[in-house]
């Protein structure tokens, strides 16, 4: 066990000892290889299956929206900006929450890892980061990277590797890798298209959308108790799984949560059929960091976006 | 029937009750000549436009969307369209991003006794729209539900 | 008339043919019928039409993301449309999908998950929808050699290499496929298929070794002892179903890529008098899916996947005498949070907590 999970059992069993916290919200090994799962506990037995490793991939803030009294969560960086968000959009109450802090050198991406080694996930023997590097194991074979082709394109442009609000940090910031290219090359690819093929590519993608809901049910930032999805007098959105309605849902949400979504990539981690949704959160982040000068989850007394105004700004398109 | 040679841009606009709605009236009133192509939907304030009103006006098939409110420090409920004015630029930049054409998206500050100007506003945003032609973003020959008809 | 699959016993020949043959069998087939294969150029893994040319998808190919239920019940589906005049309404129902379909290389859990859910949709209404789609598509299943580690279709008793479900069963013996007929309709379409060649008993040994091998590779295992019986008596249990429910986020992947759930919503889309009645997959987990006006029966999360889980091991077995569940393991391996149904089945207690911390007391 790294000295990292030992603070962190630790910590988290003295939480609910004292009566600090009624529950615990962390990671705990999963029933696949190389994948971990949420744990929310009350029991302080618990909390010695609780883990911090490469594949913490979950951003457990989005628990919060439902659970009901004082929790010790578990939060790499983009989670406690997540964690910030609500408590700036008065969701929760700073007190309720004890930040477990996670100083994260970024998320290994399995579907990456498959790609670079052609073999499915369950395939391999070991995945294993050292330093820069990522070794990967199957039988006798190992094969090397670098780890920035490994990790999330989110952990590429991370800027908060170590949360910006925690009571307990968890162990000392590790190097982080960084590529801030690489994490925006899709971003890049589509702006370097002609429009029209970009709302082409678009139609494709969300051909595919089974309207599944997993985007919005993993956001932290959707936290609507009645979503405008499920409206049916009027109904702004047909049900049916149209592209056109799977669109139009999607980039409503986009800019509903604008302002609030931290692109921590759950969106498109989540969604089973593949459709790239970073590229349209990650783009919406920049436009509102060029608009407004304001990034989610940074500051904590900060208006929330949406609420806030200048007297002067953002004319140029209006007559 | 619809043909491309006899189409005319449909434009919604979203016109705040107690500005533009009124610049508007001011408008009819003095008898401004401007183009017949904008409906008209008259909300308490800028500020209650969702970006999803935007959408699903596009979705629906007009061909523009104009949103138009008070001048900024004018609002009758004082904020309301600085809240707009934050909603429009995102919707507008992100749909810009997708692959939507940016003039489908209008938006103004037009008062109560600016009749000239609402005039004006709509005569520039027909004559954009009518350079970028119909909106055939949602179109889909497969579905019969759009709207086609655009008598 | 009945629409269940007829399974004679006569003697069954096992022909073969060369794996990279392959293209040329489907081809034939194609003359006959809109043959399906799996495929990843939609950009998920699905059954789709054959373009007639590729078939390198026998090199990646596991199993589909979404499950070929999809292709009998799809997705988004036209009931009808209708339109309104002086006389009152009109129905006009769609161009009936009279078309014959071939599913090629459907696992033995997508076959079964198919006669699973074969009941709903004939039981106390027949759904010509879903009934004609089924009747015309025929279905060549592919045994496994690679089992994914959350596939755990052995403990449902379905096993991963071979199907009595299907109309032909693929198997793979090295450079070939052996084929073996299971139903008429199978039988009929292998004799007047080309290019095929007789099975002799050495190929008739290395399927039944690739079928062995198969199903000693699925390592996910479930313990059904007592299941029902520990799901009735635990019903009331709220303090487990909590437990259970914890890190559920409510979403409807598990039930959308299920090959045995069939729920659906069924939607009006109108304008003026006139439009068109839609039915599209609904998920028992979504918040909205039992409410109506006056209450929420399972507005609370727990209550929706203690549901899920009943249903699939108590209440449709109870019903329809199957288990609603064929081990595939899609909903493992999809789920956002790995929330893992066999983890949970094990986990029902024998008794609710309530009677062990009365026990205890004791």
């Amino acid at each position: 066990m790294s000295e990292i999970e030992q603070k962190l059992q630790t910590e988290a069993k003295a939480l609910l000892e004292q009566g600090k916290v009624d529950y615990i919200i962390g990671f705990t090994q999963g029933s696949l290889r190389f994948t971990t799962t949420p744990l929310i506990t009350r029991d302080k037995g618990d909390t010695e299956s609780l883990v911090i490793n490469p594949f913490i991939v979950n951003n457990l803030s989005v628990y919060l929206n439902e659970i009901k009294g004082r929790v010790g969560i578990v939060a790499k960086g983009c989670d406690a900006r997540s964690i910030i968000s609500l408590i700036q959009d008065e969701q929760i109450i700073r007190e309720d929450v004890i930040i477990l802090g996670v100083p994260c050198p970024g998320i290994i991406d399995l579907g990456k890892i498959e790609k670079l080694v052609g073999t499915d996930r369950d395939k391999l023997d070991d995945i294993t980061r050292e330093g820069d590097r990522v070794i990967i194991t199957t039988g006798k074979e190992k094969k090397e990277f670098p780890i920035t082709e490994a990790l999330f394109d989110d952990c590429l442009g991370c800027e908060s590797p170590i949360p910006q609000e925690y009571d307990i940090l968890l162990g000392e910031e590790s190097p982080l890798s960084r590529n801030t290219e690489l994490s925006r090359s899709k971003i890049k690819e589509l702006e370097d298209m002609p429009p029209e093929k970009r709302w082409e590519f678009w139609k494709s993608e969300f051909s595919r959308c089974l309207r599944c809901n997993a985007c919005r049910q993993v956001c932290p930032a959707c936290f609507c108790e009645r979503c405008f999805v499920e409206e049916s007098e009027p109904r702004w959105i047909s049900p049916v799984p149209r592209w056109q309605d799977n669109l139009m849902f999607q980039v409503t949400r986009i800019i509903h949560v604008a302002g609030r979504c931290t692109d921590c990539g759950e969106c498109e981690r989540a969604c089973p059929v593949d459709i790239p949704l970073r590229s349209l959160t990650g783009k919406m982040a920049e436009i509102v960091d060029e608009l407004f000068h304001y990034k989610a989850g940074t500051d904590k007394d900060a208006p929330p976006l949406m609420t806030a105004y200048e007297p002067e700004e953002a004319e140029d398109f209006i007559r | 029937m619809s043909q491309e040679s006899a189409w005319e841009p449909k434009i919604l606009a979203f016109l705040c009750k107690w500005c533009s709605y009124a610049g508007a009236d001011l408008a009819g009133t003095s008898r401004k000549k401007y183009p017949p192509n904008v409906r008209i939907i008259k909300i308490p304030c800028s500020g209650r436009i969702d970006p999803l009103l935007i959408l699903k006006a596009l979705r629906l098939g007009f061909d523009g969307v104009l949103v138009s409110g008070c001048h900024p420090g004018d609002c009758h409920y004082q904020t309301g369209n600085y809240r707009a004015r934050r909603r429009m630029a995102l919707t507008k930049k992100f749909l810009e991003y997708m692959g939507a054409e940016p003039q489908r998206i209008q938006a103004s500050w037009v008062s109560a006794s600016e009749g000239d100007k609402f005039a004006g506003v709509v005569a520039d945003i027909t004559g954009d729209i009518r350079k970028i032609g119909p909106n055939r973003l949602f179109a889909d020959e497969r579905d019969r539900t759009e709207v086609t008809d655009r008598s | 008339m009945s629409r269940k699959r007829q399974r004679t016993s006569y003697d069954k020949t096992m022909k073969k043919i060369k794996k990279k043959d392959i293209g040329n069998l489907l081809r034939q087939w194609q003359s006959d019928f809109a043959v399906f294969t799996p495929s990843r150029k939609s950009g998920t893994a699905r059954m789709e039409e054959w373009d007639g040319q590729d078939t390198s998808f026998l090199e990646w190919y596991r199993n589909t993301v979404i499950p070929p239920k999809g292709n009998i019940f799809p997705n988004m589906e036209e009931m009808f449309s209708f339109h309104k005049d002086g006389e009152g309404y009109h129905l006009e129902l769609p161009a009936q999908d009279e078309a014959k379909h071939l599913i090629f290389a459907i696992r033995p859990c997508d076959a079964r998950a198919l006669k699973i859910i074969d009941p709903v949709f004939q039981d106390a209404y027949e759904d010509n929808y879903y009934l004609t789609r089924r009747e015309n598509t025929l279905l060549v299943g592919l045994g496994c050699t690679d089992p994914h580690e959350s596939c755990f279709c052995t403990s449902l008793g379905i096993s991963p290499g071979e199907s009595g479900d299907v109309d032909l069963m693929l198997t793979d013996i090295g450079e070939e496929f052996s084929i073996e007929e299971v139903t008429e309709k199978g039988k009929e379409l292998l004799a007047r298929t080309e290019g095929l060649v007789e099975a002799a008993q050495p190929d008739e040994l290395r399927t039944r070794e690739s079928r062995e091998a198969a199903a000693k590779k699925i390592s996910r295992k479930l313990d059904t002892t007592n299941l029902k019986e520990r799901l009735l008596s635990s019903f009331e249990d709220k303090e487990f179903w909590e437990k259970a429910a914890a890190k559920c986020i409510s979403c409807g992947i598990c039930t959308f890529l299920c090959p045995t759930c069939y729920c659906f919503d069924i939607n009006d889309e109108t304008s003026g008098g006139n439009g068109t009645r839609f039915r599209s997959w609904d998920s028992c987990s979504f918040s909205v899916y039992t409410k109506m006006p006056a209450e929420n029966p399972r507005e609370d999360k727990w209550q929706r996947v203690r549901q899920k889980v009943c249903h699939k091991y108590e209440f449709y077995p109870r019903l329809f005498d199957i288990t609603a569940c064929t081990g595939c393991g899609r909903c493992i391996r999809l789920c956002p949070v790995n929330w893992d149904i066999t983890r949970v089945l094990e986990s029902v207690p024998e008794e609710t907590t309530a009677q062990k911390e009365n026990r205890n007391a004791n």
